[in-house]
């Protein structure tokens, strides 16, 4: 978990700095800036202060500041994740019906086939997938969600499945499925050589408000308990074994 | 000519049986033989009813990704039809990474069927390692409610008896389970064009799927008409066949065993 957890600060220092600096094309005024901007917004002093020391000061206190933000979003997004594994082996564990899966197995299965080595398939493997593929869906939603906290919005666009994607080195198989443009939308790529160091600091601005704002526990528990209804009426069309309902919700989602 | 492909997967099958039963690679063999029959089959019935190379059926329905997806977001989120789209996308891609991982070991270790360990194997491999504790609970706990359903339904004295007349004749009444299934399918397929076809489909493919396992539990027990049996009476829960389908059924399984 540690090792997928790191990649996570860099790019999140990335974000944030290119959000407040624009033109990252020119470092001399981002070593400028930071100062300038976290004090008019954190103390109630002169913008640009002629004190050496006094800069220094408060570049350290600024710092401080925003390495404890980082840290604290950090810790939010793993224990996040730490009640997600939790939740997925409570859920297994509660499974007692084998039959019914939230995922069509023949589908599955003739994903499997598309590739031409594969010869047989137990009947095993596609209820293993079917399973695997719901935690995947999962996981990778829920860090999708966690770039669209960080950009202060509520529908789940797909460059927040792009930087997910960016961030966990789990999922570097999937980097040819976005296209260079949404990453160029989220700004990941391009600040990321020069900001870093001085990423940190502008990073804390925008995390600042976000724990104050959103508390992703609830959140969670209420999507926990969202989760149990929907299972529940996903089981009805999957007893009856009739198409026209899955079709009918389809059409209904596209509307 | 769908009876033909039938027969030529069961004349796969007599080799496997001849080895002793008590050999579990000859289980799985056999258990592979019938998969591969099912699988052969059922693509078969598909193609009757839908091109193959469709477009939708390289990705899971967007109905069923979008509803997990919501699971995993507070009640207030919203997800736009792009993310959904690309979380098929990487969805099926998942798929085929840890396929193609599980299928090289396969190829390394000459063996022919990817199992629920192979795949488990695989995403440890691929840094999917978080998945395996909930997946291994999973897979363990699924085996041992097939191994249940199997022995609940072997114990049938119905079947007993036709089992003690078919012994030989167990991959024949295997054989004959699923090419019943794969009849009954495209009947349904040509009463209701485009509803039942998904149905039977999914229907099959299940059906297909879980043969191998009963006959892997059938060759351990020697039951070899009893497994034919457990295949039709899971066909028939697949469909919701009533008391006159289940005796259809019962009527193939005693024309199979004439064969």
């Amino acid at each position: 978990m540690e090792p997928s957890s790191q990649p996570q600060p860099a790019m999140g220092v990335a974000a944030g700095g290119s959000q407040v600096y624009p033109a990252s094309a020119y470092p001399p005024a981002a070593t400028v800036a930071p100062p300038a901007v976290a004090s008019a917004g954190l103390q109630s002093v002169q913008p640009f202060p002629a004190n050496p020391a006094h800069m220094s000061a408060q570049h350290q206190i600024v710092y401080q500041q925003a390495q404890q933000f980082h840290q604290q979003l950090q810790q939010q997004q793993q224990q996040q994740l730490q009640q997600f594994w939790v939740e997925r082996m409570t859920e297994i564990e509660a499974t007692a019906d084998f039959r019914n899966h939230n995922l069509p197995l023949a589908r599955i299965k003739k994903i499997m086939k598309a590739d031409e080595d594969v010869r047989m398939i137990s009947a095993e493997a596609p209820v293993v997938f079917a399973k695997a593929c719901e935690i995947f869906i999962l996981e990778l939603t829920l860090r999708s969600w966690m770039h669209t906290e960080e950009n202060k919005r509520r529908t789940l666009q797909k460059n927040d499945i792009a930087a997910a994607i960016t961030r966990t080195d789990i999922y570097d198989f999937l980097v040819d499925i976005v296209p260079r443009d949404e990453m160029k939308d989220d700004g990941i790529g391009l600040p990321r050589p020069g900001l870093p160091p001085m990423g940190a600091p502008a990073d804390a601005y925008p995390y600042y408000y976000m724990p104050q704002q959103q508390v992703p526990g609830p959140g969670m528990v209420y999507g926990a308990q969202q989760g149990h209804p929907v299972t529940y009426l996903w089981q009805d069309p999957q007893e009856q074994q009739e198409q026209a309902p899955e079709e009918q919700q389809s059409l209904h989602e596209r509307d | 000519m769908k009876n033909r492909k039938g027969y030529g997967h069961q004349g796969h099958l007599l080799s496997p049986v001849g080895s002793p039963l008590s050999d579990n690679e000859s289980g799985a063999a056999a258990a592979a033989g019938g998969g591969g029959c099912g699988s052969s089959v059922g693509y078969c019935g598909g193609g009757g009813g839908e091109s193959p190379a469709k477009e939708q059926d390289r990705f899971l329905p967007i109905a069923n990704v979008s509803r997990i997806m919501k699971r995993s977001l507070p009640a207030n989120a919203k997800i736009s039809k792009e993310a959904k789209e690309t979380v098929q996308e990487c969805v099926s891609e998942f798929i085929s990474f840890v396929t193609g991982e599980a299928s090289d070991k396969c190829q390394r270790e000459k063996r022919k069927t990817i199992n629920g360990d192979d795949l488990l194997w695989a995403m440890t491999t691929l840094g999917f390692e978080a998945y395996v504790a909930p997946l291994k609970s999973y897979l363990n706990r699924y085996r041992e409610a097939e191994g249940e359903k199997a022995a609940v339904l072997g114990g049938g004295a119905r079947h007993g008896e036709g089992g003690g007349a078919a012994d030989d004749a167990g991959p024949l009444a295997a054989g004959g389970g699923a090419g019943d299934g794969v009849d009954r399918a495209g009947h349904d397929d040509d009463a209701h064009v485009g509803l039942m076809m998904g149905a039977s489909s999914v229907g099959f493919g299940s059906g297909g799927g879980a043969a191998p396992s009963y006959y892997a539990a059938a060759s351990r027990k020697a039951y070899g008409a009893g497994e034919g049996s457990k295949v039709m009476e899971f066909e028939g829960e697949e469909e919701n066949g009533g008391v006159q389908r289940g005796r259809g059924f019962a009527s193939h399984l005693h024309g199979a065993v004439q064969w």
